[in-house]
């Protein structure tokens, strides 16, 4: 008994138990990192081709020098499980997407819908929601290889240009959860940025050859073309209904939607055919700054009414004129004639008055009208909606009044 | 008993084993036998002389009685003279630097102290060295170490107790500290365990410390250590009580808070706004020092997915090509360093900087370049390495620590190193230093003694004594709070 | 071995705001929408008086540990029977930690965790801190405890400026139906007082100011609901699809932020605080054992409450039915009764007693001015 007690004595135990966790851990222990055992996907694209889904992925991978290096990849599948499979077949690991900064969605996938795809990566593969939605037009390989290209050779990355546009083209966020929230809402609208992949030669594009870099099986190999392919950011958005493509915006329509978003501070306004004292035939373009925008929402013997008070600081950015005339010359600071003024606040006017006949045209709610409402004037709102709910924007009441001030 | 001089010379060298430095010699004295005994290496030489063994030739006085009287009175009179019964007692004194006086046919044996005192001169100690401040510091003189603390403390409220411990070394021990604010019950305790020891000898303090921990096979020290006499006397007025021990440099402090480390004796010479901003720093320095290589390695192996990308392409990069996993490779790094560090505390200064140069350039440039560490690596260990001198005193603990966080991260990741962290504040919670807890003033939460512990308040404001440590006058002041 | 009277406000905090960071918010939104956070509001205000009744309790009966306290108003019966349904409610918590804290781990630091790895190292640590008492537990709580509030707040106030206050208007926009069905659906995740009854004679209340308890549980109120309004006006519709709380909402910045870019550090305090907070309750849990089977030594308890959280560890996972039995009605009763019940029980028995007491005292007073005269 004694001999007993003095084998599993509690000192001793514990030099077991330690004993016992070494050699269970020390398997573990001596694993490499997983950030090598596993394949780190920065970007996934994603496309729909011939009934098959197609896949993009850049993946980052180890280089001598500091820099980040990207190997794209490629695959395809009857559904996306199985196109990320082969993917992890053809690099011989397993995808990782907890890094995954970008999510960009084909043309074909946006116009079938867009859901299942997302559902499928933030639910099961734990892509981060906080990731970017972006969309393509052309093939998922070659957007893959330009964007990768791009930020290889020129030190430009997707992300800041995707990150100009939704802070001053689109002027918020184009995150999966922004566009998950906005799928969720009553009126089911998500807004997502467009990129292109041109294969002609455009002054407005980002150059950048188009040659293969990647490496691994045939299913993944860059064909090796000397064509010259551009990724090409016109400000184009689309939006999305019910998580399906609803309509295309370009990029004036969407600075006009911007006058309406209360995170857009800074925007500009071009005014044509300007003629007074100062200004002679001349266009000009204001740039605001501080905007302000009040909405109030009302019911009016069951009409619903929705006021607009836009006000914003204004500067003269540029004044196009073939001939300025001598007083223009003269003059400092004070450009700021009662007609400028007139036909800014003019401008204004027009710019949110074609701004709401687009979202009434083609049923995209880009101005926040239903929440107002819905948050504001929430019976009366539910009673004109079980009228109107299809088309609620048509049958609302706008008033728009703007205010202009200077700013030096 | 009558003492034969001669007889009791050759028993005393008996005792001794006819060792070579007792050295003996006979005088007259009134027409009497005086035998003189000392320890040559031990004894002042020119004191023997001077004091005893020429008054004693040429003493003119008149034998006005005893012998022994004649010499207590007349020839020894400015010295201090004991008296010894028995012979055991008389050879005690003889190997603690007394001459003894040995006087045929009287019943006495006298013994005088001549001793001889060699020690290190008084320097700063190389742990405890200040920018501003008083720079003396304990030598090995147990005498020279409590005038130092006399000096400091001149009141009648400052107690010393000595005694004797080690059967053989017979080394004398001091327990210090202020009547009227240490607690009677931690000076009791202390002395009940250090007056329990039973050992063969005591060569330095930290013989003593075991005995006075509780929990003596614990990794984290229970009792705490002052090289400096302020030091010492500083913590001795908030109610410690010290130990200090002949041969020792270094004073045993009860009882023991863990924050104490993280405080200096600088910090009281230096502007409370500075003092704040470096124990802060001290703080996190010790987070990173214990943590830093387990939480980068539980980062790499388990969770790049919260690591942020530029990051994970610097790691990534770095380490492609290294035949190691991540922990081996950490593990590696460790181990040479604590080579280096323990070689380099052992070699001879002469070697010094070619050994620091080669250990520089075999870890600094030729691993890496062989590609068997990565520079992240080395820069992290290095910096944990470093830090553990921001609090010298716990540097061993946390090599300790270290290593288990680093086993701990590898093996399950974040997730452990945190359970790690929940453990080693529960333990350390659990202990107490003498009915002190361990962590207090932190848990449990003293207000009044967050004055002087991440933070430092001037002197002025610190008019209370710390509740945190055990002590008899708890709510006195420190002065009157009027007093300017 | 006594916690002293902040110790317990602390504790009190952390329990409160124990397992409210989790699933729970994104499970209120499935039942009470917009208005979860007015659920939670109440719902805590009664845990909150709740808390101070049997606080005040514990004070009156401060030499009495929860056994003889129940004893002596109630009988032994009926106070194992008491004890036996706080065993069933304690270990309705742990379970609901253990789920929360490992899906809580796995998702935001791993791809993957065996669950020998989360659950050996728990017990681990847990049965440490309980073999060395309450006063363990409530020190490694005291410790952590402004870091962890610190932390919370940072968390909130930085994802503040994308927080969206209108779609809290308008209020009861489903009526108030359905926050009374949320309440009684999601009870088990409430009741955070019921641990202070195995407090009794474990507290030191020298110094203690009761109005020091009713401000931390003010401050945990205050930092739960100002967390589900942020919670809530991120993700609105999108609430139910968040069930980690704490994680997503450090996630979000209000404008862009890089992926991934967790406030991991304060997460790591909150895995911290879970695993302490496990402890706590692991040690009502033990005491409550010790109590029923009259046990003197903790160490059996203690391995009773591994095996209960190994076994739910493994066979949570394979029995779903189980699980969702577990977590709804039963463990609703479970929660009205130890937790609204039991307190008013003991609180009434204890005033009947008392009133006896003084009656008896007053004739046998009575009685001796007779016999005096």
């Amino acid at each position: 008994m004694k001999k007993l007690k003095s084998i599993f004595s509690p000192r001793k135990l514990i030099v077991w138990l330690f004993i016992l966790v070494l050699m269970l851990t020390v398997p573990e222990i001596t694993k490499p990192a997983m950030s090598q055992t596993e394949a780190i996907v920065t970007m996934l694209c994603v496309e729909k081709k011939d009934d098959k889904i197609d896949i993009a992925t850049t993946v980052l991978t180890p280089s001598q020098d500091k820099k980040a290096n990207y190997e794209v990849f490629t695959g395809e599948g009857k559904t996306l499980a199985d196109a990320v499979s082969n993917v992890s077949l053809t690099i011989g690991k397993n995808m990782g997407f907890a890094q995954c900064e970008i999510l960009a969605l084909g043309e074909n996938i946006c116009d079938t819908g867009v859901m299942s795809t997302l559902d499928y990566l933030t639910r099961t593969k734990k892509v981060d929601r906080n990731a970017t939605l972006v969309t393509f037009t052309g093939e998922a390989k070659d957007f893959a290889q330009v964007v990768s290209d791009v930020s290889d050779k020129k030190s430009l990355k997707l992300e800041t240009i995707i990150n100009y546009d939704q802070r001053y083209i689109i002027a918020q966020d184009s995150s999966i959860e922004t566009f998950y929230k906005g799928y969720y809402s009553d009126i089911s609208l998500g807004i997502i940025p467009k990129l292109e992949v041109k294969n002609e030669e455009s002054p407005d594009a980002i150059e950048v050859q188009g040659q293969s870099s990647g490496t691994g099986s045939e299913a993944g190999q860059m064909p090796q073309t000397q064509s010259k392919k551009y990724l090409l950011n016109d400000g184009k958005t689309l939006a999305f209904k019910n998580g399906k493509k609803a309509v295309e915006i370009d990029v004036d329509t969407i600075k006009k939607v911007n006058l309406f978003l209360k995170d857009s501070k800074n925007g500009n306004v071009t005014v044509e055919n300007v003629n007074d004292d100062l200004y002679s035939d001349a266009s000009i373009v204001f740039s605001f700054v501080n905007k302000k925008l009040d909405t109030k929402s009302s019911f009016k013997n069951g009409v619903p009414k929705y006021d607009i008070s836009f006000e914003a600081e204004f500067i003269i950015d540029e004044v196009i004129q073939e001939n300025p005339t001598p007083e223009f010359l003269k003059r400092n600071k004070d450009f700021f004639t009662k007609e400028a003024v007139r036909r800014l606040k003019e401008q204004i006017k027009d710019d949110l008055e074609e701004t709401i006949a687009y979202c009434v045209a083609h049923n995209v709610d880009l101005i926040d009208v239903y929440r107002t409402f819905h948050h504001k004037n929430y019976k009366e709102f539910e009673k004109y909606l079980k009228e109107r709910k299809e088309n609620y924007l048509d049958g609302i009441d706008y008033e728009i009044s703007v205010k202009v001030t200077t700013a030096y | 008993m009558k003492v034969d001089a001669v007889k009791t010379m050759k028993e005393i060298e008996e005792k001794l084993h006819f060792s070579g430095d007792l050295k003996t010699r006979t005088v007259q004295f009134f027409g009497v036998d005086v035998c003189l005994c000392y320890i040559a290496d031990i004894t002042d030489n020119m004191l023997l002389n001077e004091t005893l063994i020429d008054p004693m030739l040429k003493f003119q006085g008149e034998q006005d009685g005893d012998i022994v009287e004649v010499l207590k009175n007349e020839v020894l009179s400015n010295q201090e003279v004991e008296e010894f019964e028995r012979l055991q007692n008389a050879i005690d004194k003889l190997l603690a630097g007394n001459t003894l006086i040995l006087v045929n046919n009287s019943d006495k044996i006298l013994g005088c102290d001549m001793e001889k005192i060699t020690v290190r001169a008084v320097a700063e100690p190389p742990t405890s060295v200040v920018i501003k401040g008083p720079r003396e510091g304990f030598n090995e003189s147990l005498k020279y170490n409590l005038a130092l603390i006399r000096r400091r403390a001149k009141s009648d409220d400052l107690v010393v107790k000595t005694f004797e411990l080690g059967e053989l070394t017979k080394t004398q021990i001091s327990v210090v500290y202020f009547n009227s604010v240490a607690d009677k019950k931690v000076v009791k305790e202390v002395l009940r365990r250090l007056k329990n020891i039973k050992i063969d000898g005591v060569v330095d303090s930290h013989y003593l410390v075991s005995y006075l921990q509780k929990n003596p096979n614990s990794l984290f020290k229970q009792v705490g250590d002052a090289e400096k006499p302020d030091i010492l006397v500083g913590k001795m007025l908030e109610g410690r009580v010290g130990v200090l021990v002949d041969g020792s440099p270094i004073a045993l402090t009860v009882p023991f808070l863990l924050v104490e480390d993280l405080q200096n004796s600088d910090d009281y010479y230096s502007q409370p706004i500075r003092v704040t901003f470096i124990r802060i720093l001290r703080l996190v320095g010790v987070i990173v020092a214990v943590l830093l290589p387990g939480v980068y390695v539980a980062l790499e192996k388990y969770h790049y997915k919260i690591i942020p990308i530029e990051f994970l392409v610097t790691i990534m990069n770095t380490t492609q090509g290294i035949p190691f996993s991540p922990f081996i490779e950490l593990l590696f790094v460790v181990l040479l360093f604590e080579i280096l560090y323990e070689a380099n505390l052992r070699m001879p200064q002469y070697f010094g900087m070619a050994m620091s140069i080669v250990g520089a350039l075999i870890l600094g440039e030729t691993a890496i370049n062989a590609g068997l560490v990565s520079p992240p690596a080395v820069m992290i260990v290095a910096l944990s390495g470093i830090t553990f001198y921001i609090i010298p005193s716990q540097a061993a603990q946390f090599s300790i620590l270290r290593l288990l966080a680093l086993v701990i991260g590898a093996s399950i990741g974040l997730y452990g190193v945190l359970l790690f962290c929940v453990f080693l504040i529960s333990y350390l919670s659990s202990f107490d230093s003498y009915d002190t807890p361990y962590l207090a003033p932190t848990t449990p939460f003293i207000k009044s003694d967050q004055k002087d512990l991440y933070r430092r308040d001037t002197i002025k404001d610190m008019i209370k004594r710390p509740l945190s440590v055990a002590n008899n006058r708890k709510n006195l002041k420190r002065r009157d709070k009027n007093d300017g | 071995m006594t916690v002293n009277f902040r110790q317990l406000s602390i504790m009190t905090f952390m329990s409160f705001i124990a397992l409210k960071f989790l699933a729970l918010p994104s499970l209120l939104y499935t039942v009470s929408g917009d208005m979860s956070w007015l659920v939670a509001l109440v719902l805590m205000i009664i845990d909150g008086i709740y808390a101070v009744i049997i606080v005040d309790l514990i004070k009156k009966n401060q030499k009495k540990n929860v056994y003889d306290f129940m004893k002596s108003i109630l009988g032994p019966f009926f106070a194992k029977l008491i004890l036996i349904v706080l065993l069933i409610k304690f270990a309705i918590v742990i379970a609901n930690i253990l789920k929360g804290l490992e899906f809580f781990v796995v998702e935001n630091f791993y791809t993957e965790l065996n669950w020998i790895v989360f659950i050996a190292p728990l017990i681990g640590v847990i049965s440490f801190m309980i073999y060395k008492g309450v006063r363990n537990i409530a020190r490694v709580f005291e410790m952590v405890f402004i870091a962890i509030i610190i932390g919370l707040i940072y968390i909130a106030l930085k994802s503040f400026a994308g927080v969206d206050l209108l779609m809290f208007i308008p209020f009861f926009e489903f009526g108030v139906q359905p926050l009374f069905e949320s309440a009684y659906v999601h009870l088990s995740w409430f009741g955070s007082a019921s641990f202070l009854i195995m407090l009794f004679g474990c507290v030191d209340f020298k110094n203690a100011k009761k109005f020091n308890l009713i401000r931390y549980i003010f401050y945990a109120i205050g930092i739960v609901q100002l967390l589900y309004i942020v919670f809530y006006g991120l993700f609105d519709m999108t609430s139910p699809t968040h069930s980690f709380a704490l994680s997503d909402v450090s996630q979000y910045y209000g404008g862009r932020v890089a992926v991934n870019e967790l406030s991991w550090l304060v997460v790591s305090l909150w895995v911290v605080a879970q695993a302490i907070q496990c402890a706590m309750y692991g040690f009502c849990f033990v005491k409550a054992v010790m109590y029923i089977f009259n046990i003197k030594n903790s160490i059996v308890p203690i391995l009773i409450l591994d095996a209960y959280m190994l076994s739910w560890v493994i066979a949570g996972k394979n029995t779903i039915k189980l699980e969702r039995f577990f977590f709804s009605d039963f463990a609703s009763i479970i929660t009205i009764i130890s937790q609204y019940i039991i307190p008013l029980i003991l609180l009434f028995g204890y005033l009947i007693k008392r009133s006896r007491q003084k009656r008896k005292h007053k004739v046998v007073k009575n009685e001796e001015i007779k016999v005096n005269i």
